[in-house]
């Protein structure tokens, strides 16, 4: 079965994976950490963010592990989802494509000021 | 009640997007509208699901369709074949377009034509009823009168125009019976018998082929002629025939000859018995020197038996020819066809034929007709030949044939025939055979039965 290209990353694949480092999260967690992430300017919708996490699963780059309760949001029972190593490594690399990209700009003088 | 909203979007998506993740959707979306209250949160949260369903929407059925291409050729270990749906997967664009302009291209051919051909019937209907035709004494114009008055009720027209089609063959089968039946005074008897039962209202309701099964049982009723017979036929019935072209004669002068004049066999059998297997009574003109040989070749025989166990018939002048090889004197031969005239008699004897007193067997079957039966039942009334099989077809054809429409039609008697024997002949009822055994075992019967005779002699 032909997977969807992961190459380049797309935006908000890239948001889902890093919302992952810290912990194991849920679908609506992941939501509001991605939100949390970039300043509340990324809202993913249900149809973007379970068509990632599908494209992400079956690239291996997340796992599921199993449905459990989250105290703060009630009884319902929410599938979590974690981080495979290979999702840990893209991440990292990235991460290195962006900072690569982030010193052309700066050489560029493309940036000023606070940028790292 | 948004809830319920958003499931119905939900649908939207493949049934595998659906099945693994729509739960999942749908508890996101009930959090999110437990946490985000307030009408502005509300109306971001109503827009973001909306934009989100324009972009995820495509790009689910996008990816939908290699897995389904990839679904189809799966096979099952056990070698079972298994089907799967396509149903989710996406026309490509063209193909919707296309199916669009050929489902409204057929539409309009439909209707246009339901128009047109509703148009070509009725359109008298409306013109003969208007006032300048009012007062018309037109006899033609009456006769179209029920339809007209019909065409208001639209349930009753289809009744109404029965009844004038129905009238209209039996005027036709009356004014054709007093024109062409051998005995006008019959004749006018069955029309009036038909008439009465009209007016009886014992055609009423009739399907068309019961219809004319019940005219030729009124007009047998009448006559106690079972030569005279009315058709029905589903397919439209050819037209009047007619006299052969020399063209037609060339073609079946040709195809007689491809078919050796359809003389299956001509052989002797062991003990010196002649057999002749004929599949029908082929024309003289055509087959008479075919004929003639296979009869020289016979002629040594101690006796013969002739097969028309798939005789379908023919010219009644080649039953005349063949006869004659069986007798030493000129023989009458009753033909039910054709007034009696000195071709009733055969051309025997025929020189250097040793047959004529030879014994002779016939073997019939049901699928023995016409000049067929003709054959076998001159020859047993007049105890020349023995027949061997089942009993004949019935089928005797004396009659005219007369279309009278393109379904019905009838046969008309026209010739009064002198019947030398005290049997009616075999129309309907079949020649009845002497031996009744099998068609599949007549040869071998008459082979017996030839054998003990010549041994007998």
């Amino acid at each position: 079965m032909p997977k969807r290209k992961l190459d380049p990353l797309p935006f908000a694949a890239f948001q889902i994976l890093l919302s992952l480092v810290d912990e194991d999260l849920h679908g609506y967690a992941i939501m509001r950490q991605v939100q949390a992430q970039t300043d509340g300017r990324m809202r993913l919708g249900p149809g973007t963010l379970y068509s990632s996490i599908q494209t992400l699963l079956e690239a291996k780059l997340i796992d599921e592990v199993g449905q459990r309760e989250d105290a703060k949001l009630g009884p319902a029972r929410r599938r979590f989802y974690r981080l495979t190593a290979a999702g840990r490594k893209l991440i990292r690399s990235e991460a290195e494509r962006l900072a690569d990209l982030l010193r052309v700009a700066r050489a560029k003088k493309v940036l000023r000021g606070e940028y790292v | 009640m948004s809830e319920k909203i958003y499931g119905w979007l939900l649908r939207l998506y493949p049934s595998e997007f659906r099945e693994r993740h729509g739960e999942e959707a749908l508890q996101l979306f009930r959090d999110r509208a437990r946490q985000e209250t307030g009408f502005s949160r509300k109306l971001r949260l109503w827009l973001d699901l909306f934009a989100d369903l324009v972009i995820s929407l495509p790009r689910e059925y996008v990816r939908r369709q290699p897995v389904l291409v990839g679904a189809t050729v799966y096979r099952r270990s056990d070698g079972l074949p298994s089907f799967f749906m396509l149903a989710e997967r996406l026309p490509r664009l063209e193909a919707l377009f296309s199916g669009c302009v050929l489902s409204v291209s057929a539409l309009i051919i439909f209707s246009i034509l339901l128009g047109h051909a509703g148009n070509a019937r009725y359109a008298t209907l409306p013109a003969a009823s208007g006032p300048s035709h009012a007062d018309s004494t037109d006899s033609s114009q009456q006769l179209s009168q029920p339809q007209i008055n019909a065409a208001s009720n639209p349930s009753t027209t289809a009744a109404n125009l029965a009844i004038v089609e129905r009238k209209r063959i039996i005027d036709a089968a009356v004014a054709n019976l007093r024109a062409h039946y051998v005995d006008p005074e019959l004749a006018q008897r069955m029309g009036d018998a038909l008439i009465a039962h009209e007016q009886h209202g014992d055609y009423d309701a009739v399907p068309n082929a019961p219809l004319a099964s019940l005219l030729t049982l009124h007009m047998r009723a009448v006559s106690h002629d079972l030569h005279l017979v009315m058709v029905y036929s589903d397919s439209p019935l050819p037209d009047q025939p007619h006299a052969p072209t020399s063209e037609e004669l060339a073609h079946y002068r040709s195809a007689m000859q491809h078919a050796h004049c359809t003389l299956e066999s001509v052989v002797i059998l062991p003990h010196n018995i002649g057999y002749l297997k004929l599949d029908s009574f082929p024309e003289l003109s055509v087959c008479q020197s075919s004929l003639v040989s296979a009869m020289d070749h016979l002629n040594n025989a101690d006796a013969i038996i002739f097969d028309l166990r798939d005789n379908r018939g023919g010219a009644p002048e080649t039953v005349m020819f063949l006869a004659s090889y069986l007798f030493n004197h000129p023989e009458f031969m009753y033909n039910p066809r054709e007034n009696t005239t000195a071709h009733n008699w055969t051309r025997s004897p025929i020189p250097g034929n040793k047959l004529a007193d030879k014994p002779a067997y016939i073997l019939t079957s049901p699928s023995t007709f016409s000049a067929a039966e003709h054959f076998s039942f001159d020859l047993q009334m007049l105890k020349r030949a023995t027949l061997v099989g089942e009993t004949t077809g019935g089928a005797n054809h004396s009659g005219v044939w007369y279309r009278l429409d393109d379904h019905f039609g009838m046969g008309i008697p026209e010739a009064q025939p002198i019947n030398p024997f005290s049997r009616a002949d075999w129309a309907e009822t079949g020649v009845h055979p002497d031996v009744l055994v099998k068609p599949a075992d007549a040869l071998q019967t008459a082979q017996k039965l030839a054998w003990s005779n010549i041994r007998k002699r």
